[in-house]
């Protein structure tokens, strides 16, 4: 019996190696949407808890869930206000990170975060909400065009040009950007030396 | 083009945390009372789109819809069976608001896409409040601000629908049209329930 038929089944082993197996993608993915790793946190327990619930929609034969689980996932990072308020219960129950257990990598992380977010955020969060899913998809995660459709439920024809339109917008501002970044380069090592 | 950062293993004991949080959850609760998910139908469109999901339950004698007034003016609706479009239409237009309503099932979509001439901007047009402002934890609906249709323009609710087990998961388009808007005669489609021209 493939995977995708014993988690329609209800198996809890085949579910739970699903969630060893894309945990991680979905994490990642999260955080390209939500900009915010905590929150990444709790939409991968609310997708698993989702994709648990829609697990009859499986269907029995085909290929990796990964674009099954990243659509649910996506859907779930983009309604996580309301999720969380429908999902009350469940995340008061969820586990809270313990102390970091390493500042020196936690802070090494946010400075590259952050240089990563004047960089990039800026310009991705001014996309609109279905160009950031694809790029989001297609880029980050790199799911192909078909992957991509299954994920987000449209057509491929849908990905490719939303997908176009995005790069567009995000190779602008990156060269607008550029542009900026050279007029502040002066002020930049003062600025890291305090 | 380096869009995002690198990506992260989920630190320490999360990974396990998080696993051990969701088997438990999935073990303990009983599946109609496990919560409804955000399934969203993609939304395309130049007019307004505000897309929200909510649970209905199907059966059990209670009524298709109901409409509730809030203090602030705004609407409640929920909707219990989507199987009454025009039901809820007549009920909105007999509170004053010159609306259509469609059901729109998976696999199909209104035709004409093309429903306006002329859309409200969205800005102008945001018929749904979202987040809601009002409670709705123990019954989930849509908060609709009506009283922003003018005289002369329409307010359009598209309802994507979906039957599975016992609920039906809709979301919802809302735009308002300056003028009539064409009837929404449903076809097959592989598009976006709620995609709109």
């Amino acid at each position: 019996m493939t995977t995708r038929a014993r988690i329609r089944d209800g198996d809890q082993q085949a579910f739970g190696d699903l969630f060893d197996e894309f945990a991680k993608a979905v994490y990642n993915h999260a955080y390209r949407l939500t900009g915010d790793w905590s929150a990444a946190e709790d939409v991968v327990s609310l997708t698993f808890l989702e994709a648990w619930r829609l697990r009859e929609r499986i269907e029995p034969e085909g290929g990796s869930l990964r674009p099954w689980l990243l659509g649910v996932a996506t859907n779930v990072a983009r309604n996580l206000r309301r999720s969380a308020r429908r999902h009350r219960d469940a995340m008061a129950r969820m586990p809270r990170p313990e102390a970091v257990p390493d500042f020196a990598d936690e802070l090494i992380g946010r400075v590259a975060d952050a240089q990563h977010l004047d960089d990039v955020r800026e310009a991705f969060v001014r996309l609109r909400e279905h160009e950031q899913d694809v790029i989001a998809l297609c880029v980050g995660t790199g799911l192909d065009y078909a992957e991509a459709a299954e994920a987000l439920g449209v057509p491929v024809g849908t990905v490719r040009s939303r997908l176009s339109r995005a790069r567009k917008k995000l190779e602008l501002a990156a060269t607008r950007r550029q542009v900026r970044g050279d007029r502040g380069t002066a002020v930049r090592p003062v600025k890291e030396s305090t | 083009m380096n869009v995002f950062p690198d990506e992260r293993d989920l630190s320490g004991g999360r990974h396990r945390d998080l696993k051990e949080f969701v088997m438990a959850e999935i073990q303990t609760r009983p599946r109609r009372n496990l919560l409804r998910p955000m399934i969203l139908a993609p939304v395309l469109g130049v007019a307004a789109a505000a897309a929200v999901v909510l649970p209905l339950v199907l059966g059990g004698g209670t009524p298709a819809h109901a409409v509730e007034k809030n203090p602030d003016g705004t609407l409640t609706v929920t909707i219990n069976e989507a199987n009454d479009p025009k039901g809820l239409e007549a009920n909105l237009r007999g509170m004053g608001y010159d609306v259509v309503v469609d059901f729109v099932p998976q696999g199909k979509q209104c035709s004409p896409r093309k429903r306006s001439d002329s859309w409200v901007p969205r800005e102008q047009s945001k018929l749904t409040v979202f987040p809601p402002t009002v409670d709705m934890s123990d019954d989930p609906g849509y908060q609709l601000d009506l009283a922003k249709i003018g005289p002369g323009q329409t307010g359009v609710l598209m309802f994507a629908v979906g039957k599975e087990d016992r609920y039906v998961v809709a979301g919802i388009w809302a735009g308002i049209s300056n003028g009539p808007v064409a009837p929404c005669e449903l076809v097959d489609s592989d598009g976006a329930p709620l995609e709109v021209d």
